[in-house]
């Protein structure tokens, strides 16, 4: 039997060229996904313009005028007329994107970090440690979301944090539920097991073998549920629950121009447009992550 | 730190591994339980090849993993050279390095994700190695299975075709530098041109690196090819166990009869007509009473269904064969059993 021994000098692993990886591959499937690419730029473009809202909008956001109140689409000075409160829909819109996108985008990632880490520990560590912690999950599980945000922010009381906070929680269960599915998967197969008869501890072989093969599919997963966080978000904003005037947020615009719609119904559906594009996006895209990581290879 | 080699404690006359009435019962709902490894004793010499056979769901597999310890057994203990696996002179982490396995599936038994020498250097660096060093191992080993590593080495798995799938599951199983090498099915999915290479290299290592094998796998002739010993299990038990040519040219089970007869003869003239094993399939969850064969065994008596035949010397001088059946026992009650008289 050879043993490696180990001289002074440093060790010099001549470098060979890596073959395309995994990811390569995902990137080629996704490049030819029109749809899905379609939708990144869409969503990049959402991004950009809330990032640079201030230099983006034509107008100040909060800026009021009695006088040009409710104004259709295409008034001279409003391209995308003027609220209720004779404020720039198309500012309001482009910095309301800043707020929607952060309610959308930060509970669920906080959620996928949780989530991930509950359902891949009683994944893997299996018996009744996964049955304690999966029927915990189930009970936030049982109730359907919207209730369940509303219920908590309700008790937390209104405000950004505190709904932050409530559509954290509501995230948690099902991105637990996909995160222990998966691992459960990825436990049962030989490389885990010769990885164990290797005598590495749990911890290496979650972070070595386990992990690798289940982020993926639990982000792209995550991904789904941004629009979803989104529309929520907004209807906590529409309840009172969320944001506070005069704070553009596409929900709360969609609440306050309500009682407009008889009056200027074009302009009242603005911020749902802008909340259903930007959703919608963020839907085909994990679409076609999914599909383009779905391949074996 | 390096992987220094393992001494060999024990001296050449103690076994390799010991296995003492291992024991694996899985539970099922309702009370019911698979006993899908039942007191099982056996021992690998060192050097030697031990084949394992026998019918799917015959619980080689489970041995398997029991012996590697995988799964827990519920019963029993193994000696490894002497020393108890898991007790204080040896423990699991150490026995693990010097115990390795090569399992049957080639494409689930490499993480997809890394390159194939990453996966061979993942047990070196588990034990302490620098990532450089079990790099440079790993090419080394790639080298000895015959995969060039310039061309293989930062491959991933699905790049790969099966034979050199499995040639890295041998190499990966080497990293550590083990004694004992468990190969569970390991040829069983290649095809038999692939097959036949991939065995040839398995007796190559085993002379260069000074390697014991247990060799699991439900193919006769190619347990033959490569096998010192063997051991034929049925229904979580060991029936018989012998030098392999002694055991292919006069098996002394029934049970070890009937799958010998069933391995397709190459001689057209010398074809078996009739099945040579009848009557229900073994079940595990409620194997019968007394010797578990004798549902299905040509020569059951009375005795066969009462009495649970033990693992007796039989057929040879040197007590190297064992066989658990009636007719093998003086005196058990079974007509074809040798009287006490010419056994004493």
């Amino acid at each position: 039997m050879t043993a490696i021994i180990e001289s002074a000098a440093p060790i010099v692993v001549p470098p060979l060229a890596k073959s395309p990886g995994y990811w390569t591959g995902v990137w080629r499937r996704f490049k030819k996904d029109k749809v899905a690419v379609g939708a990144g730029l869409v969503v990049l473009a959402i991004i950009l313009m809330a990032v640079f809202a201030d230099y983006v909008a034509p107008a100040d956001p909060t800026r009021s005028s009695m006088l040009r109140r409710l104004r259709p689409i295409g008034t001279p000075g409003y391209p995308l007329g003027a609220d209720e409160l004779g404020r720039d829909m198309l500012s309001r819109l482009i910095h309301g994107a800043r707020l929607s996108l952060f309610m959308g985008v930060v509970p669920v990632f906080i959620a996928f970090v949780f989530g991930s880490v509950i359902g891949v520990a009683a994944g893997f560590f299996g018996g009744k440690f996964n049955t304690i912690t999966m029927r915990t999950v189930d009970v936030f599980y049982a109730f359907p979301s919207v209730l369940l945000a509303i219920a908590l922010s309700g008790a937390l009381g209104a405000g950004i944090t505190n709904s932050l906070l409530s559509l954290t929680i509501v995230f948690i269960p099902p991105i637990a539920r996909i995160a222990e599915s998966v691992t459960t998967q990825v436990r049962s197969m030989d490389y885990v097991e010769a990885a164990r008869a290797s005598g590495a501890n749990a911890l290496t072989i979650i972070r070595v073998h386990v992990l690798g093969n289940v982020l993926g599919p639990i982000f792209v997963y995550a991904t789904s549920l941004i629009s979803v966080s989104m529309i929520l978000a907004s209807g906590l904003s529409f309840l009172g629950l969320g944001t506070k005037p005069p704070t553009p947020e596409w929900g709360l615009m969609l609440n306050t121009l309500r009682t407009a719609i008889y009056v200027q119904p074009w302009v009242a559906a603005l911020p749902g447009a802008a909340i259903f594009i930007t959703s919608i996006s963020f839907n085909l895209l994990s679409d076609g992550l999914r599909s383009a990581m779905d391949v074996k290879g | 730190m390096a992987l220094e080699t393992h001494p060999d404690r024990g001296g050449p006359g103690t076994p390799l591994l010991q296995a003492k009435t291992l024991t694996k019962h899985f539970p099922l709902g309702g009370g019911a339980v698979v006993r899908a490894v039942d007191g099982v004793d056996f021992a690998v010499m060192k050097g030697e090849t031990l084949g394992v056979v026998g019918e799917s769901g015959c619980g080689k597999s489970t041995t398997a993993r029991v012996v590697m310890q995988l799964i827990p057994q519920d019963k029993g203990e193994m000696l490894f050279d002497g020393e108890i696996v898991g007790g204080k002179d040896l423990t699991l982490k150490e026995y693990r390095r010097q115990a390795q396995m090569v399992f049957q599936d080639s494409y689930a038994s490499l993480n997809p994700r890394l390159t194939i020498e990453d996966s061979i250097a993942f047990g070196p660096t588990v034990h302490g190695v620098s990532k450089a060093a079990a790099i440079l191992r790993a090419r080394d080993l790639l080298q000895r299975v015959g995969l060039d590593p310039a061309r293989f080495a930062a491959r991933y798995p699905h790049e790969l075709s099966g034979g050199q799938r499995q040639r890295v599951n041998i190499a990966r199983a080497l990293a550590l530098g083990p004694r004992l090498v468990i190969l569970d099915e390991a040829v069983s999915a290649l095809d038999k041109s692939v097959e036949a290479q991939v065995l040839n290299l398995l007796a190559d290592l085993r002379e260069e690196f000074g390697l014991t094998y247990i060799f699991i796998s439900h193919d006769l002739n190619v347990v033959r090819f490569i096998s010192d010993r063997v051991m034929v299990m049925y229904l979580g038990e060991v029936v018989e166990i012998g030098p392999v040519e002694e055991l292919y040219n006069d098996p002394r089970h029934p049970y070890t009869k009937a799958l010998l007869s069933a391995m397709p003869s190459m001689d057209p003239d010398n074809r078996t007509m009739e099945a040579p094993l009848t009557g229900d399939p073994p079940n595990p969850i409620n194997p019968p009473e007394g010797c578990r064969f004798h549902p299905r065994c040509p020569q059951a008596q009375t005795v066969c269904s009462k009495v649970k035949p033990a693992l007796v010397v039989t057929a040879s001088e040197d007590g190297t064969r064992r066989a658990a059946c009636h007719m093998e026992i003086p005196g058990s009650g079974h007509s074809r059993a040798p009287s006490l008289e010419a056994a004493a």
